[in-house]
């Protein structure tokens, strides 16, 4: 059973996720995509919490929990390799 | 160039490695009764792990990671799948044996201690995946032959 409103909210999500692909598809710089990546975690966080509720099932926001946490390390994985990397 | 990041992300990872280690634990014990289970819940800890190599520098995590203890630790959780695996070995293999009639791990069905030996083989890959994943990244972290 979807609650539609719950879901139009998702597809506003998605419309902002696809902004930020054609910012990370052009982006002339390489930090701009690092940008854009870390943007499209964010929305795709919120994009999971908001189909949990859509749906009705409280465990999908696990999932939204794990990829925030997860989404961060990559970012920093990211900038510290473009700060001079290890050592 | 130094071997670890500034104090907002040193900070940071001390508050976050404890919640993803927490996190982790618990997809990892809950695993017959959420998404999740061995494997993911192992892959989020060594986020946690990584997190702290990256945030504290190669220096900081060579005097905490112990390469035996973690090589041993890898071999145990496979010692340990196994073995749950044979528990019921007059049956057959993979016989869940402890929720047939086994005195622990049968209680009602979507309770935590439920489903026979699921846990613990929850366990022991979560265990396994974590030290290798981590013996792994730390590894390819030291190896460092390009500057010669």
């Amino acid at each position: 059973m979807i609650f539609t409103e719950f879901f139009y909210g998702a597809i506003a999500i998605a419309l902002a996720a696809f902004i930020t692909l054609i910012r990370i598809m052009l982006g002339p710089s390489v930090p701009d995509r690092v940008v854009g990546v870390d943007t499209l975690n964010t929305l795709v966080v919120a994009g999971m919490i908001l189909l949990g509720a859509a749906y009705d099932r409280v465990i999908y926001i696990d999932i939204a929990i794990v990829y925030a946490l997860l989404s961060y390390i990559g970012t920093l994985v990211i900038a510290k390799y473009l700060q001079g990397g290890l050592e | 160039m130094k071997s670890d990041m500034g104090l907002i992300v040193k900070t940071m990872a001390r508050a976050t490695i404890p919640l993803i280690g927490i996190f982790g634990a618990y997809v990892v014990s809950h695993g017959h009764l959420t998404p999740g289970g061995g494997f993911q819940g192992g892959a989020t800890i060594a986020g946690a792990g990584i997190l702290f190599i990256i945030a504290f520098g190669l220096d900081e995590a060579k005097k905490r990671i112990n390469k035996n203890l973690y090589s041993a630790l890898e071999g145990l959780g496979g010692l340990v799948f196994l073995g749950a695996a044979m528990l019921g070995l007059g049956v057959a293999f993979f016989y869940n044996t402890l929720w047939h009639n086994g005195p622990i791990l049968n209680g009602e069905p979507g309770t935590l201690l439920s489903a026979g030996y699921l846990p613990i083989m929850n366990l022991a890959v979560g265990l396994k995946v974590y030290t290798g994943l981590m013996s792994a990244v730390f590894a390819i972290a030291l190896f460092r032959r390009w500057r010669k």
